[in-house]
């Protein structure tokens, strides 16, 4: 019974999370790569709650013992991409926030 | 005209020496004031250069490109990269400005290491330095004796062809890597490095690495 409750809570949390998503796509604020990347994630991690041998199935399937760690290493991966990603984002903010700072010291 | 590009931060205690010193050199100093917290400003522009400011502290790269823009705007024919904490001696200038000339390269790189007028602490010499070699041929860049000079003269075609993206210390090998890309004819000058301070330890280089390894990502 706990665990359906937990179910619910967590489908309508993802549900939640997808709703965001979707708004911020129409408001722009995220592209159409970003959007399809986390409304895949949020309804894998659905899936995986509500059946969670699929990752078992899964993980049978590439060679890795427990579904659980095949769970923990695609989301190291994900993880990296994810800093990797965010550090280009903040390299490319920097050359803008140069070029405003320089045109702005050679204005005189 | 010869003008020197000076990058400062927080050296009021130097720029006003390094300015009178360079003017007996080059045609005019500009210096490029990173956000300095103290008076460098003030010193620099009693010591007669002329000064751009940065409204936010970006790094030493940054500071250079943008005497490089300003550079570009009045035409000059050479351009000077100088350290503003005094670790250059401009008696180095001359003779190094004759040598570009006479070699008709287009960049000059001083060197610490085809003379032995430098005290280079051991373990920059012998480990920080080596380590920063290899680095550069990873990147795929001129092959240099010193990887991480300051001291350098471009002429007016290498002034612009190089334009620097590595806002910090990173642009070193950065340089190095568009005189390879742009084949731009460069040439070694032994220079005199007195160290006032240790410089770059082994955090800056890992910044360093990084900086380049995230710069290949972007355009």
């Amino acid at each position: 019974m706990l665990l359906l409750i937990f179910k619910i809570i967590f489908a309508l949390l993802a549900l939640s999370a997808i709703f965001t998503v979707w708004n911020k796509k129409q408001k722009t604020l995220l592209g159409p790569k970003a959007t399809f990347f986390w409304i895949v994630l949020w309804l894998v991690i659905t899936l995986v709650v509500f059946w969670p041998n699929s990752t078992q199935i899964l993980a049978e399937y590439v060679g890795i013992g427990r579904g659980v760690d095949l769970v923990i290493y695609i989301s190291i991966a994900c993880l990296f991409y994810l800093v990797f990603k965010m550090n280009i984002k903040i390299e490319g903010l920097k050359r803008d926030l140069t070029d405003v700072v320089r045109k702005e010291s050679l204005k005189k | 005209m010869f003008i020197a590009i000076v990058p400062a931060y927080n050296e009021e205690k130097r720029i006003a020496q390094v300015v009178s010193d360079l003017l007996k050199s080059v045609d005019s100093v500009i210096v490029v004031d990173d956000k300095s917290r103290d008076n460098t400003i003030g010193e620099a522009t009693q010591s007669g250069a002329m000064v751009l400011q940065h409204k936010i502290n970006l790094g030493q790269g940054a500071a250079l490109e943008t005497g490089h823009e300003y550079a570009r705007s009045i035409g000059v024919d050479y351009v000077l990269h100088f350290d503003g904490d005094g670790q250059f001696c401009v008696e180095d200038i001359a003779p190094a400005l004759e040598k570009l000339k006479e070699s008709k390269a287009d960049i000059l790189f001083g060197s610490r290491f085809l003379d032995n007028r430098s005290k280079v602490p051991f373990l920059k010499k012998y480990f920080l330095l080596p380590i920063g070699r290899f680095i550069n041929k990873l990147f795929g860049v001129v092959s240099l004796k010193d990887s991480q000079n300051g001291f350098r003269i471009l002429n007016r075609n290498a002034l612009e062809k190089i334009k620097i993206t590595q806002n910090g210390m990173a642009h070193a090998t950065e340089i190095m890597g568009l005189t390879r890309k742009h084949n731009l004819n460069y040439v070694e000058f032994p220079v005199k490095v007195i160290y006032h301070e240790y410089g770059q330890g082994i955090g800056g280089g890992l910044k360093i690495v990084k900086d380049l390894f995230l710069g290949k990502f972007l355009k």
